[in-house]
């Protein structure tokens, strides 16, 4: 992929303006813009973070910087599903690094990785905000899998497979009982 | 202590189906503190919201337990400069997965909250930065604000008063740091997240270099139970010098892990066995992590009698942080545990200032040598040198809270360390 | 007025002042790193810490509370401060290394943090000798290391951009390069990438450090990570000398250090002037080195026939010249004073050339319009433009420069390759006796009959009137064939010159350039021809300037070296193509 081929479309230059309309300045879009790129390419490599410079009108050592400095931006192509498997604190004691060798284990990578079909990639994580469900992990930066076990990781493993990823599970506080009465129903 | 706390029926997330939508909200008597205010402006002029809140006490919740009223009143007098109100929903310390409830369950109480918060301090623009990888509760969220602007609430003539304010929500892409609140700051400007050098405060110079004060999503969501009841209700809940209701996060090796809310001040020994319904497998105890993975753990012959409030938490040796509880059974590894609480912060350190960019990961790189069975007692010592030479040198906390853990784990487990060691393949007699 | 007390002693300040620079000001030391005066201050390093504190005042009395001893209390803040970004307030205490333990302990603690994943390849890396990191270990630091375990591993040798040389694992993250580029040179070339420990500058991917200031960095830059591509591993610092000057590439005088080993200039580095550089200067006046030692004229030379030159003996050529003037009316002379000479060289050879009854020699300014920026570079490519107007030399444009040579048999030209930046073609100077007085080859003196080589501005001291209209000098840096350190006060002489001999590998004669200053030469020729014409040194001439020139008056050597140059009462000028 050169850089001349690299463009926003009409509707992503649209957005972009909504989010530089939220702040004073271009620079504070840089993540936003950056999500925005990494949503179209999968990935924000060296051309992608010029692209979104370029259309912010900002040095392209800013951009650089920025994406370099936060982990959720993919440097570099990753598999189609990147499995963010967290094993921090509440993971780790709740068996994350069962889960994580188990992923390795299944998929004859190691965290890191991509498989050779390119399908999956994964990674080993700092804590994402869901202590309460570990092992848990989360898919390309998006839905979380809570409370795994090595049979929830096969499952998910299979479904990725046939393109079907997991649905927003609501955790709600066992306090609210009503709550949760109605989400069964 | 609260000991009464079995009748509590939660307010920041009451049990009630579809609150997070906001005609709920409203027949819930929802922005109905916002609207007595804005009905009464002689009653409730700014100062006065601020100094009722101020009354309140109520403890920051992001982890600092700062009075969030007197945060409020370091705001300068307004000037030409726009001001800024900047709500942290970053929660990325390790045992906290609170915030994302009031995201999902009940958003409008949070925008309530911020609206009374910049009404108060005549702010022009709240954002609302929330974790990168809670996309999903980002969404969530997105749809409450947009409610709340069809309805009036937000925008410009809020309600017919004259009063326009904004509120943005916008979101992070991996980075513990920017949970600190300066360190959110550069990330809202677009920056890589360095924590900035204080003086100057962000209420003299944050946002752009406005004006600018950083709240939690929790410590929000509590402003309009304080304006509906009054500051004096509020100081009946929990414990002493810490009032109000607090989602405590309880994870680890308990029955039934999960966020419940109670009043500050709850016993440990409740939450943990009674709440939530006590260790797996009938094990023993041994540690707890009262509040994220920076306050120091307290060992179970520690916890006897302790209250989940800042005052009991210190006197026992540790701190309320964020009310993320780890509870920690008799089979774990406090050599594996410090080591990857160590990795957490060797992994999420900015870089910036030299203490804590180069202590994190030689603290990490010592605990793994011991981890491994290469450790040597001299190399306790070490660490606990670094600790000191780490706490208090740095631009901001995060060198403090890497430091703490280690300090603290290896002093209350002395042995546990000492045995690893004298098992090492470098062991002397 | 407000006070503060330092190590136990006290001082009086006023206005906004940060601690540290006001500790560096009195001449006291606190060591540091990322702080710079001319920059942002990060305060990131943390090496600068103190304890500092306040004597508590009784607020109503005004006076300052004291305890059971009758000495003042203080409320000393709980942690310690960096003292760069530590604000002066009225009855601040303030502890450095020199008094407080913790103090000491705390900069010592950061210098071992700040070693721990350092390469300390010390004897390799060129920052070694002048490595504030390396300096303040020594002073500071921890006498071993605790380090036991794997040093983090960074890239190494990448060529950042055409001039500087970047090794990520000596960094140590004061970002000054990266604020230089943000702050000073404004092209946002830098950033740091990457998170913690693996932090380490960097351009963007498709980008490289062409910024025309980018060696500023490799100053500034604290330890071996940004190095100067170009004198990375030719010499080390303590064998060099070190001698102030002015770089002549351009018309902002840019104060310099001429950095000399063996009479070689190795390398310029830019010298604080706060008037007119401040700490910078653009690359291109530091390349200006390589003029000072190669393709110089070295001994006469003299046209044979149609194209060939040959060298010739200082009495032969002198000889030529008084021949050449005596064969000749004034008004046949075409003399050329140059702006890319000093003003004691243009006021000589006017001088000399008045008294053999010719008028006030031409000059025209050497300027390319639109090549210049707001900053240190400018439009005008010579140093002294404004030097030859203060003297009275005819200003003309290239046509004037062009008709006075039709009308000329002989043309006598002052260090300017008029050919070279396209006044005068060859074909121009063909029918004319063409006399150069030049310091290099050039397209002007191959075109020329007879060759006088000069010195340089790196071996001659001889002032400059740069476009602002300030007057500043230069210190002779390497020795001709005929002068000699040990005998000339002004030159510094470093190790190898004082105990260096023929003898000694590292010495070379070549690189004594057979010259000599203009106004010596004059006076062998002044002799010769029998003109009343005689200046034993440079200071001679300009003492005399200062006698005849309104505004040199009161202006001395001293002066400029005192004043770091002088701000001349003359009308700013616009420099302007004529």
């Amino acid at each position: 992929m050169t850089e001349q081929e690299l463009a926003f479309t009409q509707d992503e230059l649209d957005e972009i303006e909504r989010i530089k309309a939220k702040f004073p300045t271009n620079k504070a879009a840089t993540l936003r813009v950056l999500w925005v790129a990494q949503e179209k390419y999968g990935h924000v490599k060296p051309e992608v973070q010029n692209l979104v410079a370029d259309t912010l009108d900002l040095p392209r050592s800013h951009v650089h910087g920025v994406a370099s400095f936060y982990t959720q931006y993919y440097k570099e192509e990753t598999g189609t599903y990147v499995l963010d498997v967290c094993t921090c604190l509440s993971c780790q004691v709740c068996g994350g690094y069962d889960i994580l060798h188990h992923l390795e284990d299944e998929l004859g990578i190691k965290a890191g990785e991509t498989t050779e079909d390119g399908m999956f990639t994964i990674q080993e994580v700092e804590c994402l905000g869901a202590c309460g469900y570990a092992p848990m992990l989360q898919v390309t930066n998006g839905v979380y899998a809570n409370n795994l076990t090595k049979e929830k990781v096969d499952k998910l493993i299979e479904n990725l497979r046939k393109g079907k990823k997991p649905e927003f599970e609501s955790m709600v506080m066992r306090q609210n009982e009503k709550r949760k009465k109605e989400l069964s129903q | 202590m609260v000991e009464d706390w079995k009748s509590y029926e939660p307010l920041i997330i009451p049990d009630i189906p579809n609150l997070h939508r906001i005609e709920v909200y409203e027949e819930h008597d929802g922005y109905r503190a916002f609207r007595r205010i804005l009905d009464n402006p002689e009653e409730w002029s700014r100062t006065n919201v601020t100094n009722e809140v101020k009354a309140a006490n109520i403890r920051g919740r992001g982890g600092a337990g700062f009075n969030a009223g007197l945060k409020w009143s370091f705001m300068p007098q307004p000037d030409e400069r726009p001001r800024y109100l900047a709500c942290n929903g970053d929660e990325s310390e390790p045992g906290t997965f609170k915030d994302r409830n009031i995201f999902e369950f009940n958003p409008h109480l949070f925008i309530e909250g911020a609206l009374i918060a910049a009404y108060a301090m005549s702010v022009d623009v709240i954002y609302v930065y929330i974790r990168g990888e809670y996309i999903d509760w980002v969404r969530i969220f997105e749809k409450a604000v947009e409610e709340a602007y069809e309805k009036g609430y937000l925008g410009e003539d809020i309600l017919g008063t004259g009063i326009d304010i904004e509120m943005y929500t916008t979101y992070g892409a991996g980075a513990y740091i920017c949970g600190e609140e300066t360190g959110m700051l550069e990330s809202l400007e677009g920056k890589r997240g360095y924590p900035r050098i204080k003086p100057p405060f962000p209420a003299q110079k944050g946002l752009w270099g406005n004006p600018t004060t950083i709240n939690n999503i929790e410590t929000l969501a509590n402003v309009p139970l304080v304006i509906n009841n009054g500051a004096d209700w509020y100081q009946s809940i929990g414990a002493e010098d810490h009032n109000g209701p607090v989602l405590y996060g309880i994870s680890g090796h308990v029955n039934k892990p999960g966020v419940y809310e109670y009043p500050a001040g709850m016993p440990v020994e409740d939450l943990i066995y009674d709440v939530a319904g006590g260790i797996r497998g009938n094990k023993e105890l041994k540690a707890l992590i009262p509040g994220g993975t920076s306050t120091p753990v307290l060992r179970a012959d520690q916890l006897e009698g302790v209250s989940m409030d800042s005052n009991s938490l210190r006197d026992a040796g540790s701190m309320m942080g964020t009310a993320g509880m780890v509870v920690l059974d008799e089979d774990t590894d406090m050599v594996d545990l410090l080591w990857r609480i160590t990795h957490f912060f060797h992994h999420e350190s900015c870089g910036q200032c030299t203490p804590c960019r180069e202590g994190t990961g030689w603290l990490e790189k010592v605990l793994l040598k011991i981890k491994n069975g290469e450790g040597e007692i001299k190399d306790l010592d070490l660490l606990l040198d670094m600790t000191t030479q780490m706490e208090g040198r740095t631009i901001c906390a995060l060198a403090d809270a890497a430091a703490w853990p280690v300090r603290h784990t290896i002093n209350r487990f002395r042995d546990e360390f000492e045995e690893r060691c004298k098992k090492s393949v470098h062991a002397v007699a | 007025m407000p006070e503060v007390f330092i190590d136990n002693e006290r001082y009086e300040f006023e206005g906004d002042y940060m601690a540290l620079q006001f500790i560096l000001d009195l001449g006291k030391e606190v060591p540091f790193f990322c702080y710079h005066p001319s920059m942002s201050i990060p305060a990131n390093c943390r090496q600068c810490m103190v304890k500092a504190g306040q004597y508590i005042k009784d607020e109503e009395t005004g006076e300052y509370e004291l305890d059971e001893n009758g000495e003042r209390k203080i409320r000393w803040f709980p942690k310690m401060q960096t003292s760069c970004a530590l604000k002066l307030s009225d009855g601040m205490v303030i502890q450095t290394q020199e008094t407080s333990e913790e103090a000491e302990r705390a900069q010592k603690d950061t210098l071992e943090f700040l070693l721990i994943n350092h390469p300390l390849d010390c004897p390799i890396c060129d920052q070694a000798g002048e490595c504030p990191l390396q300096i303040q270990t020594y002073k500071y630091g921890p006498e071993g290391s605790r380090f036991e375990v794997k040093k983090v591993h960074k890239p190494k040798r990448v060529q950042l951009g055409p001039r500087v040389t970047l090794d990520a694992e000596r960094c140590i993250n004061c970002t000054r390069c990266v604020r230089f580029a943000e702050e000073i040179s404004e092209t946002n070339q830098l950033t740091i990438v990457s998170r913690g420990d693996k932090n380490y500058p960097m351009t963007a991917p498709s980008e490289t450090f062409d910024d025309p200031y980018s060696l500023n960095t490799v100053d500034i830059c604290p330890v071996g990570a940004l190095t100067s591509t170009d004198f990375r591993f030719k010499a080390r610092v303590w064998e060099m000398n070190q001698t102030p000057s002015i770089d002549i590439t351009n018309g902002k005088g840019c104060n310099i250090d001429l950095w000399t080993r063996d009479n070689e200039v190795l390398r310029i580095t830019p010298r604080h002037n706060p008037e007119v550089n401040d700490y910078w200067m653009p690359d291109e006046g530091r390349e200006a080195f390589e003029q000072f030692n190669k393709n110089r004229v070295s001994r006469p030379s003299i046209t044979l026939d149609e194209n060939n030159q040959s060298n010739t003996s200082w009495n032969n050529a002198v000889e030529t010249f008084a021949e050449i003037l005596e064969a000749h009316d004034p008004d046949q002379l075409a003399v050329f004073g140059t702006p890319h000479a000093s003003v004691e060289e243009n006021y000589a050879f006017n001088k000399f050339f008045n008294l053999l009854g010719a008028s006030n020699a031409r000059f025209t300014p050497h300027i390319i319009p639109g090549y210049g920026d707001d900053f240190l570079i400018t439009d005008d490519q010579a140093p002294n433009t404004n030097g030859c107007r203060l003297i009275n030399l005819e200003e003309t444009d290239d046509t004037g420069i062009q008709s006075a040579v039709t009308s000329a048999k002989v043309v006598i030209i002052l260090s300017d390759d008029l050919v070279g930046r396209g006044v005068l073609s060859a074909d121009d100077l063909a029918d004319r006796y063409t006399i150069s007085l030049a310091t290099n080859q050039s397209d002007t003196t191959e075109a020329s009959d007879l060759v006088i080589p000069i010195t340089c501005v790196a071996e001659h001291a001889a002032s400059y009137v740069n476009i602002d209209g300030r007057i500043q000098r230069s210190f002779p840096a390497k020795e001709t064939k005929y002068t000699n350190r040990r005998l000339n006060l002004e030159m510094s002489e470093g190790r190898l010159d004082r105990y260096g001999t023929n003898f000694d590998n590292w010495v070379n004669e070549e690189h004594k350039i057979d010259c000599l200053p203009v106004w010596e030469f004059l006076n062998h020729l002044g002799e010769r021809i029998g003109l009343e014409f005689q200046y034993d040194h440079s200071r001679a001439i300009f003492d005399e300037m200062s006698d005849r020139i309104d505004p040199l008056k009161g202006i001395s050597y001293e002066r400029m070296d005192e004043e770091l140059g002088v701000q001349l009462p003359i009308e700013q000028q616009e420099v302007t193509q004529a």
